[in-house]
């Protein structure tokens, strides 16, 4: 199976102990600062932190290897395109008009003779590639280390309609049963002569994409099945219903629950006071 | 609760429906009383309404479905059409045919708890029944565990377990044991007999286990075309072995072998349908007649070197840890018929895979045609050998049956007019010509895996591994598949089938591998094989009821009777020596 889909981690930890609505808390007090956060510097500590947590509660380094090198083609792609064309966004967050260049093509070169990458266009670049890396990896530390049920139960808790707690359960359960029935029909395609192993990247998206039409055929299959058995067990996404299991917030939780306000606070001082966090707070150039 | 069975808690009063769209009723006119506490057994071939007739218990036909509806079922003295389905889970507990489609929750406590909570049942009830639940289901011990640990007969006890714990009047099951090897659909259908005895729950179970729905149902319910075709206790019905073998039903084999008997001209006073009462009856028989042992001739193998297929010492870990094979070592020859039999779970599958390269060696080798497959690619392999899955549904992603059968072939740059040809001769010799514009998936399941068996054969492959090709098939699909096979075997090619259902194989396989936890337990001729019950045992597998009577008559003479069919065992009876009294004999 792919090392993306999504599943629990093996071990417990401090972590996996919490109340989803403390992860809760966590996971959006980290996606709000990242997402607050231009500095590339702030944010990658932030990424490193992050990823060295989902590596503490027991998510696989295999599984954020992945998560990186999935994030290196769009990295590389950002890289491009705001060290060399993304000049006037960045001069709007400097609010200067004169940038670092890093090298420049020779005029001589057709299309792309005369560009410019800046320093600072790739500073930029980075502070997204982070930003974006942050938001994944604040997921599998929230998700993996939390019992599908319990989720539920932890969002209902937290005023989120149960329709919805169900839904983005359910979508949970989905994928990684949607991620099998990719590798199925990718080893019956090669039981039928596909070479998938010496494909090249570009042939290998095609055969892919093709996959979209059984895949989502196989998927409506499996729904309509799943709603009949929902059904056979009475379930009408009524809030009016009970629970297995309880949960309760325990000083743990109040802790984490506090000290994500807190970051968001300190964070928000820092940025709003000092600039800490600002692309234009950054002096290395 | 009452058990009272002249009391109906379900009745059904010409009900007819058709699905949307569909020209052809799945349910015609069907009246019938279910009576408290008792077990029917729906039967009939695929597509004669069995699902349909289980879903609209639940009320789900038609509420889920829509399409036409008419006339009225009331369950509990609920009308199925005036309640909403959720109203009617409180009465009406459903197991599906699919154990991995219809558990959705990560624990086995919480998968039980599921129905409950949406029932508002408080928190100490559900605490109190689960327990209960988990105990009548036989799963103790496992409250904690997430399903993908269970069995596959566990799990569908513990789908029942979830259906029992809102304690319904009415436990329908559909197919519950079709995907499950003999042990798992033993322990399924002795927990449901269990509690429809001790708690008087009232049983529908559609299923095509006829040796098993003789021994545990009051009553069956056979269905043809969607209409109910004749209803009776199952001593009445499946004796009648000519009318359900004409409605493409097949009866148990104690009662063929009787029926066989009769045909032949042996005075046989009834025909039985259990076991234990063919056993008697068998051995009763076999003293008013002389029984002659037939000769089998022997089994030759002619062994070539290299084999076409080989395992030397191969073991195989899953990377969760489960050692799936344990140094198996395994030869196939050109032109050989195997099949390959164990409990789920046993590696059957996973042997089959490393022959294709779709898994590595975690140690040992695997060879074709002297080849180590570790340097071949799929790709390559599968030009030599087709497989045929399990599931044909996940083998199909093209939009047309000749795309389907033209996929293979465009990946081995075959030139278009010889993709023309492959594909039609492959679709013709399948019957499925005249249906090459369809959609794969809008043809029935038969026709389903017949087009994944052709776009295999268009392949040209000298070997054919069908694995579990006769789950979800009745009869009369799973023969038709299997004459598929022994075609290809007539025509020279290397057949190795992958079954739980034994009794279809005598007439097709020659020589047979009985897995168990991953090891190799016994490697002989079909007669052997089948006659080895101490090994078969070990992995969880009965023999066929046929080779259990040829078994007795073997006690009974001290003789060797290696049979394998009732066709075998009916022919061991000479007609024309005959020791008994007429006049205590009756002919029905």
């Amino acid at each position: 199976m792919s090392a993306l889909t999504l599943h629990t981690v093996e071990r417990d930890s401090f972590f996996t102990w919490l109340d989803f609505r403390s992860k809760l808390a966590l996971m959006g007090a980290i996606t709000l600062v990242a997402f607050v956060w231009e500095s590339p510097v702030l944010g990658g500590l932030l990424a490193l932190a992050l990823a060295l947590m989902c590596l503490a509660v027991g998510v696989k380094f295999s599984y954020i290897r992945t998560v990186v090198i999935l994030l290196l083609p769009f990295a590389a792609f950002m890289i491009l395109m705001q060290g060399f064309l993304g000049a006037d966004l960045v001069r709007a967050r400097l609010d200067r008009e004169a940038l670092t260049p890093m090298f420049t093509f020779p005029a001589s070169w057709p299309l792309i003779g005369g560009g410019m990458m800046t320093w600072e266009g790739v500073l930029y670049a980075l502070n997204v590639v982070f930003k974006t890396l942050t938001m994944i990896l604040v997921l599998p530390l929230g998700l993996f280390t939390t019992d599908v049920n319990a989720m539920v139960i932890g969002m209902v808790k937290a005023h989120i309609p149960y329709k919805i707690a169900f839904i983005f359960s359910s979508t949970l359960r989905f994928f990684p049963l949607l991620f099998e029935e990719v590798q199925t029909i990718i080893e019956a395609q090669r039981l039928r002569g596909l070479a998938f192993e010496t494909m090249g990247a570009l042939k290998r998206l095609r055969v892919y994409a093709k996959i979209a039409v059984p895949l989502i055929l196989g998927a409506l299959v499996k729904s309509q099945m799943l709603d009949i058995v929902l059904q056979s067990k009475a379930f009408t996404g009524s809030p009016q219903r009970t629970y297995l299991h309880e949960t309760r917030l325990c000083a743990a939780d109040y802790a984490v629950m506090v000290g994500a306000v807190l970051f968001i606070i300190t964070a928000a001082v820092a940025y709003f006071g000092w600039g800490v966090g600002k692309f234009a707070g950054l002096r290395i150039w | 609760m009452t058990t009272d069975r002249s009391v109906p808690l379900v009745t059904l009063d010409t009900v007819s429906y058709i699905y949307p769209r569909a020209e052809k009723p799945a349910l015609h006119d069907i009246t019938l009383d279910i009576g408290r506490g008792e077990f029917l057994g729906l039967i009939g071939p695929t597509g004669a309404g069995k699902t349909t007739l289980c879903l609209s218990l639940s009320g789900i036909v038609p509420q889920f479905y829509g399409g036409r509806f008419f006339g009225r079922i009331t369950v509990a003295g609920l009308d199925t059409l005036e309640h909403p389905v959720s109203r009617l889970a409180r009465h009406v507990g459903a197991v599906f045919e699919d154990p991995e489609t219809q558990i959705t929750a990560t624990s086995v406590e919480n998968e039980i708890a599921f129905a409950l909570e949406n029932l508002n049942v408080p928190r100490e009830e559900m605490l109190v029944r689960i327990p209960r639940a988990l105990e009548a289901a036989r799963l103790e011990g496992t409250a904690k565990k997430h399903p993908r640990e269970l069995s596959g007969g566990q799990k569908q006890r513990l789908a029942i377990a979830a259906a029992l714990a809102v304690q319904p009047d009415l436990l329908v099951l559909d197919e519950p044991t079709s995907q499950l090897d003999p042990m798992g659909a033993q322990e399924v259908f002795a927990t449901v007999r269990e509690l429809n005895k001790t708690l008087g729950i009232t049983v529908v179970m559609a299923s095509h286990a006829a040796e098993e729905l003789a021994e545990y149902a009051d009553r069956l319910a056979l269905l043809v075309d969607g209409a109910l075709v004749a209803v009776g206790a199952p001593d009445d019905l499946y004796a009648q072995v000519d009318y359900l073998e004409r409605c493409h039903v097949r009866p148990p084999q104690v009662a063929q072998t009787f029926a066989r008997m009769r045909q032949a001209g042996v005075l046989v006073p009834a025909i039985p349908v259990r076991l234990a009462e063919g056993r008697t009856a068998l051995k009763a028989t076999a003293h008013s007649y002389a029984v002659q042992a037939p000769s089998i001739p022997p089994v030759t193998t002619v062994k070539r070197d290299p084999p076409l297929l080989s395992a030397r010492n191969l073991t195989h870990v899953y990377g969760n840890g489960t050692v799936a094979l344990r140094d198996i070592s395994l030869d196939v020859q050109a032109g050989e018929y195997l099949l390959i039999i164990g409990q789920n779970g046993a590696g059957k599958s996973t042997l089959a895979k490393h022959f294709l390269r779709l898994l590595l060696p975690t140690s040992g080798a695997v060879f074709v045609d002297n080849t180590d497959t570790r340097d071949l690619t799929t790709s390559a392999l599968a030009k030599r050998i087709g497989y045929v899955a399990q599931n044909p549904d996940s083998q199909i992603f093209n939009a047309t049956v000749e795309a389907e059968v033209a996929f293979a072939l465009k990946n081995l740059n075959y030139d278009a007019a010889d993709i023309r040809t492959r594909v039609e001769e492959s679709l013709t010799a399948l019957g499925l010509w005249e249906r090459r514009a369809a959609h794969p998936l809008a043809l029935p399941k038969g026709d389903r895996a017949r087009v994944v068996i052709a776009a295999m054969l268009a392949m040209r492959p000298d070997v054919v591994i069908f694995d579990e090709p006769t789950t979800g098939q009745d009869y009369r699909g799973a023969r038709a598949i299997l004459d598929i096979s022994q075609q290809l075997h007539t025509a020279g090619k290397t057949v190795v089938v992958i079954t739980h259902h034994l009794y279809l194989m005598p007439d097709y396989a020659e020589r047979v591998v009985v897995m168990g936890q991953g090891a190799l337990l016994l490697d002989a001729p079909i007669r052997e094989a089948y006659h080895a019950v101490d090994v078969l045992a070990a992995t969880h597998i009965v023999p066929p009821q046929a080779v259990l009577l040829a078994r007795a008559l073997a006690e009974e003479y001290h003789a060797d009777f290696p049979l394998l069919t009732p066709e075998e065992v009916a022919a061991c009876f000479e007609k024309d020596v005959y020791h008994g009294d007429t006049e205590d004999t009756e002919i029905f």
